[in-house]
C-alpha cells in the first residue's frame, strides 16, 4: 500500500516535472517568437507612405478672368481656411468683399521644380478679372501666381495611412505630457504593463457598470497597433501585455514613445486616415507641430481616446469638453500654471469644414496607374511615399463627368429604347479633354460610373470611329493631291454620287445617309456634310495608303487595313487616339505626346522622373490651318450646328461621327485652347440608332460651354505666309441654292446656316 | 546547437518562468525610473551657345526603385531622348578640308546691317497686348532668366505654362528649344525650333535666333553642313547675330588648320 502511493506520487512528480518542463519550453519558445516579432518590427521597417497622386497647379495672372466665389472654393479644396481678421498664419485667407480683395497667406509647398515659402499676397479684382498681386511681405507687385496642386488621391494597399515621422524632440514637450497625463501617467515608472492602472480601470467600470476606462499602458496601446486588433478579448490582451514587456525590456522609454506618438490613429479626412501628431496638427490645425497652442495640443491628446467621435470637424462640444478635460488634468498635475490654463481654456476651436480626399477621378487615376506601373513595382507605388504630379485639371474633370453623366440621362429620357433593365448593357459614354499645345491630358471620364464598371473606354475601347475619321482622307487629299492630278483646294468640285470601288478583287460601294446623293459638290461642303460618296471618291483619287500615313502621322497608333472602307472610318481606334490626332490639328500642325504624369518625385523631394512636353511638327501649319478653317464649318454650316444653336458660340472646329450600323455616336472638337472627345455606345455593341450630332455632340457642347466659360476668346491664327493667298487656299463658302454652284461668300460663321444642317451619315 | 543558443534558451527559460511568476503575482517589478521628457530674376538672348555635354534626364533619385528604363511615349519615337552623339572634338577628329564645306558665296558675305537688338521680352508688353500676351512673356522673361542661370529645369516648367497661357508666343516656344539644347536634346530642340519659326513669320531678328540655335544643334549632332547652311541663314537674316557669326568662325578656323 505505501510502496504504490510511494509510486503513484513518483508518477505525479514526474508527470508534474514534465508538465512543467514542456510549459517551461512551450514558453520560452513562445516569448522567443513574440520577441523576434517586436524586434523586427522596431528594428525594421515600422511604416509604409502611400504614394499621392496631385492634379495640375492652378495659375493665376493678372489679366485673367477670376470669380472671388471661384478663388474661395478652390482655397478651400486646398486646406486654406477663412478668417476675418488680418492673416496671421500660413494656411489662412480673407475676403474682403467690398473691396474686390483677396488675401491669402500662402503654404509652403514643395513643387516639382522648388520650393515656395509660403508669403502673404493679396489678389485685387476688377470686374471679374484679376486686377493686381501683391505680395504683402515685400510690398512688391507680383504678375502671376501659382496655387499649390489638391491632392487627388493616394496609392495604398488596404487603408491609407498618411503619416509623417518625426522625432520626439520634434514634438513639443506640453504635448507629450498632455499625452502622458490622459493616456499613460505612471508610463515612465512601469515596466510595460501598469496594474495599478488596470485596477483603477477595473474599479471605475465595475462601479459605472460599463467600460469607462482601459487599463493599457501605452507601451501596449503601441503594441496592440504595431502588431494586433482592436478586440477586446483575452488572447489578444496576454500578447499584448508580453510584448510591452519584451519592449520596455529591449527599447528606452523615449523610442517608445517617439514611436507612439507618430504610430498613434488621430482622425479620418475621407479616404485617408490620419496617423501620428505632425499629420493630426496638420489636418486640425494646418500648422506644424512647433506651433501649437497649449489648447491645441490639449485637444490632440485628447482626441486619442476616439479620435472620430471627438473632432472638432464633427462636433465643436465634445472636443471642447474632452480638450477640457485633458486642461484640468494638467493643470492638476501642476504641468500648467492656473494662467496657462485659463487662456488655453479661452482659446476657440477652428471652425474649418472637413474637406475630405475624395478621388474625383478615378478613372483618370487608373490610367496614371498604368503609366506607372510600367516603370514602379506596387510595391513602390503602395510604400514609397512617391508624389506624383499629373496634368489634371480637377475643375475640368467635375465639368466633364457631370456632362457626360447628365448628358447619358438626357439621352435615356429622350429615348427610352435606349434603357437597359439591369446591369447589363447600359447605355455608355467616355469624354476626354486635352491641352493641344501642350498635349496635356486635363481630364478624363471612362464610363458614366466608376463603381459599377471600371472599363476605361477612353483607352481601352476600341470603336470604329465613323466618319471622324474623314479629315484624314481630305487632309491627304490636300495634303498629295489626287493621283489623277487633280491638287485638292476647299473649293475643287467632287462627285458625290455611287460608285463601286474595286480592289483586291472586291468591291466595295460606299452609300450615303438615305441613299441621298448631291452631285457635284465642293470639297469642303463634302466633308461639312459629312457625305460618304464623295469623301470615298476623294480617298480614291489619293490613295487609301496616303490616308493611312497621314492619320498615322496625326496621333493614330491602332493599326489601319489599307482597304476602302478606312475612309469611313471601319478600323478600330480609341477615344484617346482619336484625341491626339486632332490635337495635332488644333496646335497647328504640332503633335504632342499625351502628358498625364508630369513628374515623379520620392519621398526626399528627388525627381524620378520628368516627362516635359514634346512637340513635333507633323504637317505644315498651313494645311492644320485649312482643316481647321474646313472643320469650323462643320460648327457653322455642317452637321455639328446644333452646336451653335445650343449656345457654343466660340471659334471651334470639329467632327461628327456614325458608324454606318448606329453603334457608335462621336464628336471630336476643339478650340485652339481646348479639345475635347465624346463617345457614346454601348459595350456590347447594340445600336443606338442615334447620330453623333444627336447623341455626342450635346454633351460635348454642354462640357465646352462650362469649360471655356470665362475664359478669353481665342481663334485659329492664320500662319502669315497664308495672309496673302486666304482666298485662294481657303477657298469660297458654299452659298445658298443648289449644288454645285459656287459663290464668292466669305467664310465666316452665319447668322443662319447657309443651308440646311444635313443628318451626320456614317 | 551552438553554447550561444543554449544561452539564450536558459535566458528564455528565466524569462518565460519570470513572466509565468508576473501573471501569477498580478503585478510587475517596479524599476524607479523617470526618463526626462524633451526639451521643451529681361535678360538679353545670349549671343553664343556653347555646345552643351549631354546631362540626364532628371537627377538620380535616393532610392533604387526605376526597374526599367524611363518610360518614353511610343507615340513619339525621338531618338534625341537616347544621350545624343557628342560634338566632335578637335584633337580626335579630323575635320574636312574647307573644300567640303559648303562655302559662303562671297555676294552673301556683304551682308546688310545688322537689326536692333530685338531680344527684350518686357519691351513687347505693351498697352494693346492681350493680358494673356502679357502673362506669358513675363513667365518667358523669367524662364530665359533662369535658362542663363542654369535652370533649365525650373525654366522648362515656366515655359510650359506660357504656352499654355498663350500658344501663339513663339518666344515660350524658342526658349523651349534652348532649353532642350542646354539638356543636350538636340532633336527635341529643332522640333521645337520648327514650331517657333512657324509662329515667328516675318520678324528677321527672332528668325536668325532660330537659325543660329538650330545651326547650334546640327553641329552638336555632328551635322557640320546643315549648322553652317543655319548659321548663314542667320547672318542673312541679321549680320549682328553674335551666334553665327562666331559659329562660322569657328567653323572655318576648325576646317582651316587640316589644309596647310
Amino acid at each position: 500500500m505505501k510502496k504504490s502511493k510511494l509510486r503513484i506520487f513518483s508518477i505525479f512528480l514526474v508527470a508534474l516535472l514534465v508538465i512543467t518542463s514542456v510549459g517551461l519550453v512551450s514558453g520560452a519558445w513562445y516569448l522567443k517568437r513574440l520577441e523576434d516579432i517586436v524586434t523586427e518590427k522596431f528594428e525594421g521597417r515600422k511604416w509604409f507612405f502611400p504614394s499621392k497622386i496631385y492634379s495640375d497647379s492652378y495659375l493665376l495672372y493678372v489679366g485673367i478672368n477670376l470669380r472671388l466665389e471661384e478663388l474661395a472654393e478652390k482655397l478651400r479644396r486646398l486646406g486654406y481656411f477663412e478668417v476675418q481678421d488680418a492673416l496671421k498664419r500660413k494656411g489662412e485667407y480673407r475676403i474682403l468683399k467690398s473691396k474686390g480683395m483677396v488675401e491669402i497667406y500662402l503654404h509652403d509647398f514643395e513643387f516639382p521644380t522648388e520650393l515656395r515659402k509660403g508669403v502673404p499676397v493679396r489678389i485685387s479684382l476688377k470686374g471679374g478679372t484679376l486686377a493686381r498681386i501683391e505680395n504683402l511681405s515685400t510690398d512688391k507687385e507680383m504678375f502671376d501666381l501659382e496655387l499649390e496642386p489638391e491632392l487627388v488621391t493616394g496609392l495604398y494597399e488596404r487603408i491609407w495611412q498618411e503619416r509623417k515621422v518625426v522625432k520626439l524632440a520634434e514634438v513639443p514637450p506640453l504635448l507629450v505630457k498632455a499625452v502622458l497625463a490622459v493616456e499613460d501617467e505612471r508610463f515612465f515608472s512601469h515596466q510595460g504593463i501598469d496594474p495599478i492602472g488596470i485596477i483603477r480601470a477595473m474599479w471605475v467600470n465595475l462601479g459605472s457598470m460599463s467600460f469607462q476606462q482601459g487599463g493599457s499602458t501605452l507601451t501596449q496601446q503601441l503594441m496592440k497597433n504595431f502588431f494586433l486588433t482592436d478586440e477586446r478579448t483575452l488572447s489578444r490582451k496576454v500578447p499584448e501585455a508580453i510584448m510591452a514587456l519584451i519592449a520596455e525590456r529591449k527599447y528606452s522609454k523615449e523610442t517608445i514613445l517617439e514611436n507612439y506618438l507618430n504610430e498613434i490613429y488621430l482622425g479620418q479626412r475621407g479616404s485617408q486616415g490620419i496617423f501620428g501628431v505632425w499629420e493630426a496638427a496638420q489636418f486640425y490645425f494646418a500648422r506644424p507641430l512647433s506651433d501649437l497652442t497649449l489648447g491645441e495640443s490639449a485637444l490632440l491628446a485628447g482626441l486619442i481616446r476616439a479620435p472620430n467621435r471627438l473632432s472638432p470637424y464633427r462636433s465643436a462640444e465634445a472636443a471642447t469638453k474632452r480638450r477640457n478635460v485633458v486642461l484640468a488634468k494638467l493643470f492638476d498635475d501642476r504641468v500648467i500654471s492656473r494662467r496657462q490654463y485659463e487662456t488655453a481654456l479661452n482659446e476657440n476651436l477652428p471652425q474649418r469644414a472637413l474637406v475630405k480626399v475624395t478621388n474625383d477621378a478615378p478613372f483618370y487615376v487608373d490610367y496614371l496607374r498604368r503609366e506607372l506601373d510600367e516603370n514602379y513595382s506596387n510595391a513602390v507605388l503602395t510604400k514609397e511615399g512617391l508624389r506624383i504630379f499629373s496634368s489634371l485639371d480637377l475643375q475640368l474633370q467635375r465639368k466633364a463627368e457631370r456632362a457626360l453623366v447628365e448628358g447619358l440621362k438626357k439621352l435615356e429620357a429622350a429615348h427610352p429604347a435606349l434603357r437597359r433593365k439591369g446591369n447589363d448593357d447600359s447605355l455608355e459614354g467616355a469624354i476626354v479633354v486635352i491641352r493641344p499645345q501642350t498635349g496635356e491630358i486635363k481630364a478624363m471620364v471612362g464610363g458614366r460610373n466608376y463603381q459599377k464598371s471600371q472599363f476605361n473606354r477612353v483607352f481601352q475601347a476600341k470603336r470604329q470611329p465613323g466618319s471622324i475619321f474623314k479629315p484624314f482622307v481630305y487632309l491627304a487629299a490636300l495634303m498629295y493631291g489626287g493621283q489623277s492630278g487633280v491638287r485638292y483646294t476647299p473649293d475643287t468640285v467632287v462627285n458625290d454620287s455611287q460608285f463601286t470601288w474595286s480592289y483586291d478583287g472586291k468591291e466595295w460601294q460606299p452609300d450615303n445617309y438615305n441613299r441621298e446623293y448631291f452631285g457635284a459638290v465642293t470639297f469642303r461642303r463634302a466633308l461639312e456634310s459629312s457625305l460618304n460618296s464623295a469623301t470615298g471618291r476623294v480617298a480614291q483619287d489619293v490613295g487609301i495608303r496616303r490616308v493611312r500615313e497621314v492619320a498615322h502621322r496625326l496621333g493614330i497608333q491602332s493599326a489601319l487595313p489599307a482597304v476602302p472602307s478606312l475612309a469611313l472610318g471601319s478600323a478600330e481606334v480609341t477615344p484617346l487616339e482619336v484625341a491626339v490626332a486632332f490635337s495635332t490639328l488644333a496646335n497647328g500642325g504640332v503633335r504632342t505626346r499625351p502628358l498625364a504624369v508630369k513628374l515623379v518625385m520620392d519621398q526626399n523631394a528627388q525627381p524620378l522622373e520628368k516627362r516635359d512636353v514634346r512637340v513635333e511638327q507633323v504637317i505644315e501649319p498651313q494645311l492644320a490651318y485649312m482643316m481647321n478653317h474646313l472643320l469650323a464649318g462643320v460648327l457653322d454650316r455642317g452637321t455639328a450646328f446644333t452646336a451653335r444653336r445650343m449656345g457654343f458660340n466660340r471659334p471651334a472646329a470639329g467632327k461628327t461621327g456614325t458608324t454606318n450600323d448606329y453603334k457608335d455616336a462621336w464628336f471630336v472638337g476643339y478650340t485652339p485652347d481646348l479639345l475635347a472627345v465624346v463617345w457614346v455606345g454601348f459595350d456590347g455593341q447594340s445600336k443606338l440608332n442615334l447620330s453623333g450630332s444627336e447623341a455626342a455632340l450635346p454633351i460635348w457642347t454642354e462640357f465646352m460651354k462650362s469649360a471655356t466659360a470665362g475664359m478669353p476668346v481665342t481663334d485659329f491664327i492664320a500662319p502669315e505666309p497664308m495672309y496673302e493667298s486666304v482666298p485662294n487656299v481657303l477657298g469660297n463658302c458654299a452659298p445658298l441654292g443648289r449644288e454645285g454652284e459656287l459663290g464668292g461668300q466669305p467664310c465666316l460663321p452665319p447668322a443662319t446656316p447657309p443651308y440646311r444642317p444635313i443628318r451626320d451619315t456614317q | 546547437m551552438k553554447i550561444a543558443d543554449v544561452k539564450n534558451f536558459s535566458d528564455y527559460l528565466a524569462g518565460g518562468a519570470l513572466a509565468l511568476a508576473i501573471a501569477l503575482a498580478g503585478c510587475a517589478p517596479q524599476r524607479p525610473y523617470r526618463a526626462p521628457l524633451p526639451p521643451s530674376g529681361s535678360a538679353p538672348i545670349p549671343t553664343r551657345v556653347p555646345p552643351p555635354a549631354p546631362q540626364p534626364e532628371a537627377p538620380p533619385g535616393s532610392i533604387e526603385i526605376i526597374r526599367k528604363p524611363l518610360v518614353q511615349d511610343p507615340r513619339i519615337r525621338e531618338q534625341d531622348l537616347e544621350p545624343p552623339p557628342a560634338p566632335p572634338e578637335k584633337e580626335s577628329v579630323i575635320p574636312p578640308s574647307v573644300s567640303e564645306y559648303p562655302t559662303i558665296p562671297e555676294a552673301q558675305l556683304a551682308l546688310p546691317p545688322p537689326l536692333p537688338d530685338d531680344s527684350s521680352l518686357l519691351a513687347k508688353i505693351t498697352a494693346g497686348v492681350t493680358p494673356q500676351r502679357a502673362a506669358s512673356l513675363r513667365l518667358t522673361d523669367e524662364a530665359s532668366k533662369l535658362l542663363e542661370a542654369g535652370e533649365p529645369a525650373k525654366a522648362i516648367s515656366r515655359l510650359e505654362r506660357s504656352i499654355v497661357i498663350d500658344s501663339t508666343n513663339p518666344y515660350g516656344y524658342f526658349y523651349l528649344a534652348k532649353a532642350q539644347h542646354r539638356l543636350g536634346r538636340y532633336k527635341a530642340s529643332l522640333n521645337f525650333l520648327d514650331v517657333t519659326a512657324a509662329r515667328l513669320s516675318g520678324d528677321p531678328f527672332w528668325l536668325a535666333e532660330v537659325h543660329a540655335l538650330r545651326g547650334e544643334n546640327y553641329r552638336a549632332l555632328g551635322q557640320l553642313q546643315q549648322a553652317e547652311a543655319n548659321y548663314a541663314q542667320a547672318m542673312r537674316l541679321n549680320s549682328g547675330n553674335r551666334t553665327a557669326a562666331d559659329a562660322l568662325l569657328r567653323l572655318r578656323a576648325d576646317a582651316l588648320p587640316t589644309t596647310r
